[in-house]
Order: structure tokens, then sequence, then C-alpha cells
């Protein structure tokens, strides 16, 4: 039939175009799956120094920040600094945090990287941008509905849905259905 | 073809330089122009709550893997204040942490269920407040936080 051959176009061609969306969003997807058990977007490590301590509290914001920094031998350029407590002080740069405990002489690095590839796929299948991508998310979800019927009737005969399609259709909708009766 | 191209080439400039920007907004944009000490709400935080506030202060702190809250400090020393949003509306990254951010919201507080340990009077002598000491008290804390509608950060 020719709407047969014509579905089997449209449907291929569709699928060259949005064959990366999609594997961008199932990858997003399985990352952020998982969000309980690992970070889809960062790689945060942690590491724990020790400094002399300092049992002066009396040190201003600066003083505590230069000593620490004097202590651990660092000369980074310090975007900001914080202290969430007389004897503390959080020192960020860029890409790293180090919160200090003076009176203690414990201090922890904290060092924050991309989880590239991931964290693009995030930002997109998370729909962070919102705006413009909100369409082109629409369109992409449109697409695939498309694929997905195009594909169910684009074969026919023995291969066809009237053939063993009709089975694999039959998985493919009680798959959702006994999770549904099972968790909802 | 070279139109394409032409295409192409200017979208990712384009693209390159919304991600130069300085200052990058989130959320709904900033309607009030009078900003609120933090201090004056770490200080009074029932008169502020259900009032919209602007605040300012730096990122101390970030939700690490959702980007639904951030810290802020206060402009007195030891004290911040959570700004959380809703999840997915705004995702702070967290390189936000130790930038400047300024946030409009509205302050709101919720109860929360602690454990303290008891210690020095609440241990008293008798053995009905001694088992009690075995276990962890409860106790009741207040949290005031901003839920946030917009930010620049």
């Amino acid at each position: 039939m020719k709407w047969r051959r014509t579905i089997r176009v449209i449907h291929r061609d569709t699928g060259y175009i949005v064959a990366v969306l999609t594997i961008i969003y199932a990858v997003s997807g399985i990352a952020v799956n998982h969000i309980d058990d690992w970070n889809p977007n960062y790689i945060v490590e942690k590491d724990t120094v020790t400094i002399t301590p300092l049992k002066d509290t009396l040190l201003t914001k600066d003083e505590s920040v230069s000593y620490v920094l004097s202590q651990m031998g660092i000369l980074d350029s310090v975007k900001s600094s914080f202290r969430p407590a007389p004897e503390m002080v959080d020192i960020f740069f860029v890409g790293k945090t180090i919160s200090a405990n003076i009176s203690r002489g414990e201090v922890e690095i904290e060092t924050i990287s991309d989880r590239h590839i991931f964290k693009e796929s995030n930002f997109l299948h998370l729909n962070t941008p919102k705006k413009l991508w909100t369409w082109i998310a629409d369109i992409f979800a449109a697409a695939l509905i498309f694929l997905a019927i195009t594909g169910v009737f684009m074969n026919k005969g023995k291969h066809g849905i009237k053939g063993r399609g009709k089975w694999f259709i039959s998985v493919g909708i009680l798959i959702p259905l006994i999770f549904l009766i099972f968790y909802y | 073809m070279n139109k394409i191209k032409s295409i192409i080439l200017f979208l990712i400039v384009l693209v390159a330089l919304l991600q130069a920007e300085d200052t990058k907004k989130y959320g709904e944009e900033i309607t009030l122009t009078e900003k609120t000490k933090i201090s004056d709400i770490v200080a009074n935080p029932q008169d502020f709550v259900g009032k919209k506030v602007l605040v300012e202060g730096t990122v101390v702190n970030v939700c690490k893997k959702r980007g639904c809250w951030i810290e802020l400090s206060s402009d007195k020393e030891f004290e911040s204040i959570r700004v959380k949003v809703q999840d997915g509306v705004i995702v702070f990254p967290m390189e936000s942490k130790g930038k400047t951010a300024i946030v409009e919201g509205e302050v709101y507080s919720f109860d929360y269920e602690t454990e303290v340990e008891c210690s020095g009077s609440d241990c008293e002598k008798s053995e009905e407040k001694n088992k009690e000491c075995e276990h962890h008290k409860k106790e009741i804390k207040t949290i005031y936080q901003i839920k946030g509608f917009g930010a620049e950060i």
C-alpha cells in the first residue's frame, strides 16, 4: 500500500532528526532515576586535612581566611568567604570550597567538577532553559508519539501488527498495567 | 548548504554569548526594589512571615543534587537563611557557591521535629526522667525560610 511506504519514509527521517535527542533524554532519564544513589550533575570530592589549631576565636573573618590559607599554602584567588560560627570559616574558590574549624584544626576541602554529558543532558531533559526549549521538548514528545504510532503500522503481514506485532504490543501494554495494579 | 552552516555557527556563537553572561537570572523577574536585610529577618522572623522580600547575600551552600535550595549569608556574621525553590522550576547550579545572589521570595515557617540529647537540668535524678534521658528527647523547632520566586546570581 502507498500510505505504508509514505509513513516508512516519514518515520525514517523523523527518526534521524530525533535520534540524538532520544539518546540525550534516555541518558538523562537513567541518570536522574538514580539521583538518590549519585549526583547526576557533579562529581563532588571531599578531602580532609589538618592545620595547627588556633584557640583564638577573636580573629576577624579576613584574619581567619588568611590563617587557613597560609597554613595550607594556598595561593588561589578567593571568591568570597563566610563564617558560620566564631571558630569556623568557609572559603570559596572557583570549583572548590574549604571549610575550616580553626579551633580544632580540621579542614574539609570540597572540590566540584561537572559530570560532562550527563550535566548537559539533564539540563535539557529537565527543561532548565525553559522558554524556547519547552517548545522543542513538546515537538520532540509529539515526534516520539508519531514514531510509536507509525512504527506499529509500518510493517504488514506476519511481522506486522496483525502478526507477531500484536503479541509484542500486548507485552508493552502489560508492563505498565502490572505495575499500576501492584503499586498504584 | 552554506546558509545552514552559517545559521548553525550563529546559533553556537549566540549560545556561547548567553553563557558568558556575568549575572544569571533564575525564575520570575525581580519586581521589588527595596532590599530587606537578612539580619532583620533572622532577628524577628515572625514579623516577616507571609511577606515578600528582596534579599542579598553570598551563596554559602547549594542543594547538591537537585539545586532546589541555596543558603545565603546574612549581613551579620554567623547568620544565614535558606532560600527554597520549587523542585525543577528553578535549579541553582553548584557553581553559585561563593557568588553574590539577589533573591525575591516570601518568608515562611514550618515546624520540624528534632531529637535532642538530654543534658544538664533535663536529666533529673528520678527514674522516670532518667529513662526519658536514655532515649532522645523530641523537640519542635520552627524553621524560617524564604520561598524563592526569582533570583539573580
